[in-house]
């Protein structure tokens, strides 16, 4: 409770609420216009930046208040990846005009996070020895950067997997067919693939620096080369078989729900290296 | 060659692929570090990566596609030399005395060249700060060394800074403490200067304590540093240090000795006299040698280069927004 009467705590947190409370409008914009076949992007569009403005002030100031990014507690690495989500997911609602009613999928997923934001401890954190190093922001900016990517492609996925019912097919009518956003979504995971690559490999130049070793099978290494394994066995049956869109997007929530237990489940469950524990 | 097909088959890779994933698994549920059945996983991918090279006309056109693929092959093949070339070990040694290439502990492949005993440097004591709740922060530990040309060298290393001599990596870690030195003068023979580490601070701060043996003494001998109060606040910002005020409490058998610096009081023994000279701080290194690391970084980087100039090229052919 003493931290909750830190004025300076309070002030970021009141940015931070802000940001939620703007992401919450987007996100019901967006779910209330596909129910109602209704388009109000722009609208959905200016709440997402608007959140996003708020959202890099509130970690901004936090970063310059503490002297560090926000790595180390659950509720710094969920308010990163909140807004690391959202800015990839912006950019891409920015960029891909056609599929932008898959914010009704991606922002609830969003909505579970910023739930579980609201109910962790936001008090103060110190930097473990082993995070003083550039690879640390190298290494976590390719993972959301892979995180924004699967999250697109989750989006994708759940309308193809939505169209299965009368209602969502009605609802999704106006967005392409199922084989192209497949297609898409197919991108958007190669694509993702890369970034997790980048992260391993800077991973392990850090994890090498840190603590002597480039890989060692601690639980976060592994889950995390499992999900490299799985985004890779998604890819090849792309080639292998004819995957019919379903298919494939079952496979990216696969993807996603084993990416997601890794970054979000793994690092607090265990003692290892990449919690800063030794 | 059907059979070459076979090995080739993209159905095969899928398979293979699930059959790495349930190894990893299985050795990480099993709490297994290394495990044959991921090493034969790997060999079995890469076979079959093989297999498909030579067979696969349209992978061996597509140049990234091929480059990565061979950088995935390299990298198996760099991963399975390191395992036999490798060396991981501890150490620990004395604020002020040198490293002189013996290991307390070591893991090493059969390959590995074994240069350590070439290698020397001197610890000159560290400083760690501490955050509230005992929380270790950076380790700064001041070493020298005598370079190729014989000029002496000195660094600040640390937990992610390592100290690279003959290619062996030094870090420090948290394991370190205070160590008694004594000084030892048998009944025969010239007078000997040793220390006994005691087991880590604060880790073990209750146990500060640790028997030895001396040299033609029948029993063991043990010694505890005793001092009051917390050298290393817990509920503030503190940092590693020597206690100001302490005692050394050394037993033999039945008998006693309370020991203060500044005191010097002989302790006999069977086989000599053992002297309190000073109390001094350890470091705990680990020390890794593994020369695959930079050709391995090589190959995972043109690995994922390759990647993403293979998919750039595959992807600039259709427009991103789906008609």
């Amino acid at each position: 409770m003493e931290q909750a009467l830190n004025p300076e705590l309070l002030f970021e947190l009141k940015i931070l609420w802000a940001a939620v409370v703007a992401y919450v409008l987007a996100g019901s914009l967006a779910i209330v216009g596909v129910l109602l076949k209704k388009r109000p992007e722009r609208t959905v569009l200016a709440c997402m930046v608007a959140g996003l403005a708020l959202h890099t002030y509130s970690l901004g100031y936090r970063w310059e208040r503490l002297g560090h990014g926000p790595f180390v507690s659950m509720f710094e690495i969920l308010s990163s990846n909140v807004w690391s989500l959202m800015l990839v997911f912006v950019l891409c609602y920015w960029r891909l005009q056609v599929v932008r009613p898959m914010a009704a999928v991606v922002m609830p997923i969003l909505f579970v996070m910023m739930g579980w934001l609201m109910t962790v401890s936001p008090g103060e954190t110190r930097l473990p020895p082993t995070y003083h190093t550039v690879w640390l922001f190298v290494h976590i900016g390719f993972a959301k950067v892979f995180m924004g990517f699967t999250l697109v492609a989750v989006g994708l996925s759940g309308i193809i997997l939505s169209r299965s019912t009368v209602f969502w097919t009605a609802k999704f009518q106006r967005l392409p067919a199922d084989d192209r956003l497949s297609e898409l979504s197919f991108r958007c995971l190669a694509t993702g693939f890369v970034f997790h690559s980048l992260m391993l490999i800077a991973g392990a130049i850090w994890a090498q620096d840190a603590w002597g070793r480039y890989w060692d099978w601690d639980p976060l290494e592994t889950w995390s080369f499992i999900t490299w394994l799985l985004v890779a066995i998604s890819l090849h049956a792309r080639l292998a078989f004819r995957v019919s869109p379903r298919s494939g997007a079952w496979m990216i929530l696969a993807v996603f729900v084993a990416a997601f237990l890794t970054f979000f489940g793994v690092p607090f469950i265990t003692k290892s290296p990449h919690q800063g524990a030794v | 060659m059907p059979w070459l097909a076979r090995l080739a088959s993209l159905r095969l890779t899928l398979a293979l692929l699930g059959v790495l994933g349930a190894a990893i698994l299985a050795a990480y549920f099993g709490g297994l570090r290394y495990s044959p059945a991921i090493a034969a996983g790997l060999s079995a991918l890469a076979v079959n990566l093989l297999a498909n090279l030579v067979v696969t006309p349209r992978l061996r056109q597509q140049g990234p596609l091929l480059l990565f693929h061979l950088a995935l092959l390299a990298i198996i093949l760099l991963v399975a030399l390191g395992r036999m070339v490798y060396l991981r070990g501890q150490v620990e040694v004395l604020d002020g005395e040198e490293f002189a290439g013996q290991l307390l502990r070591h893991d090493a492949g059969p390959w590995h060249p074994w240069r350590l005993d070439e290698v020397r440097f001197v610890n000159h004591g560290f400083r760690i700060a501490y955050a509230p709740g005992l929380l270790r922060q950076q380790t700064r530990n001041r070493v020298s060394w005598l370079n190729a040309r014989g000029q002496e060298e000195s660094a600040e290393i640390g937990d992610d800074t390592p100290l690279v001599l003959s290619g062996y990596r030094f870090y420090t870690t948290w394991n370190k403490g205070f160590a008694l030195v004594f000084a030892w003068q048998p009944r025969r023979g010239p007078p000997v200067l040793g220390s006994v580490n005691l087991p880590g601070y604060p880790a073990n701060a209750l146990k500060q304590a640790q028997e030895w043996r001396l040299p033609g003494v029948p029993e063991p001998v043990w010694a505890m540093l005793q001092f009051e109060g917390e050298l290393i606040p817990e509920d503030r910002d503190g940092e590693f240090r020597l206690p100001d005020d302490y005692r050394v409490v050394v037993r033999y058998g039945d008998r006693r000795w309370d020991l203060v610096p500044g005191e010097d009081t002989a302790i006999d023994l069977p086989g000599g006299q053992l002297r309190f000279v000073e109390l001094r701080t350890w470091m705990g290194y680990l020390v890794t040698w593994d020369a695959t690391i930079p050709w391995l970084l090589l190959a995972a980087t043109v690995a994922v280069l390759a990647l993403g100039w293979h998919f750039w090229r595959e992807f600039s052919r259709r427009p991103w927004n789906p008609a």
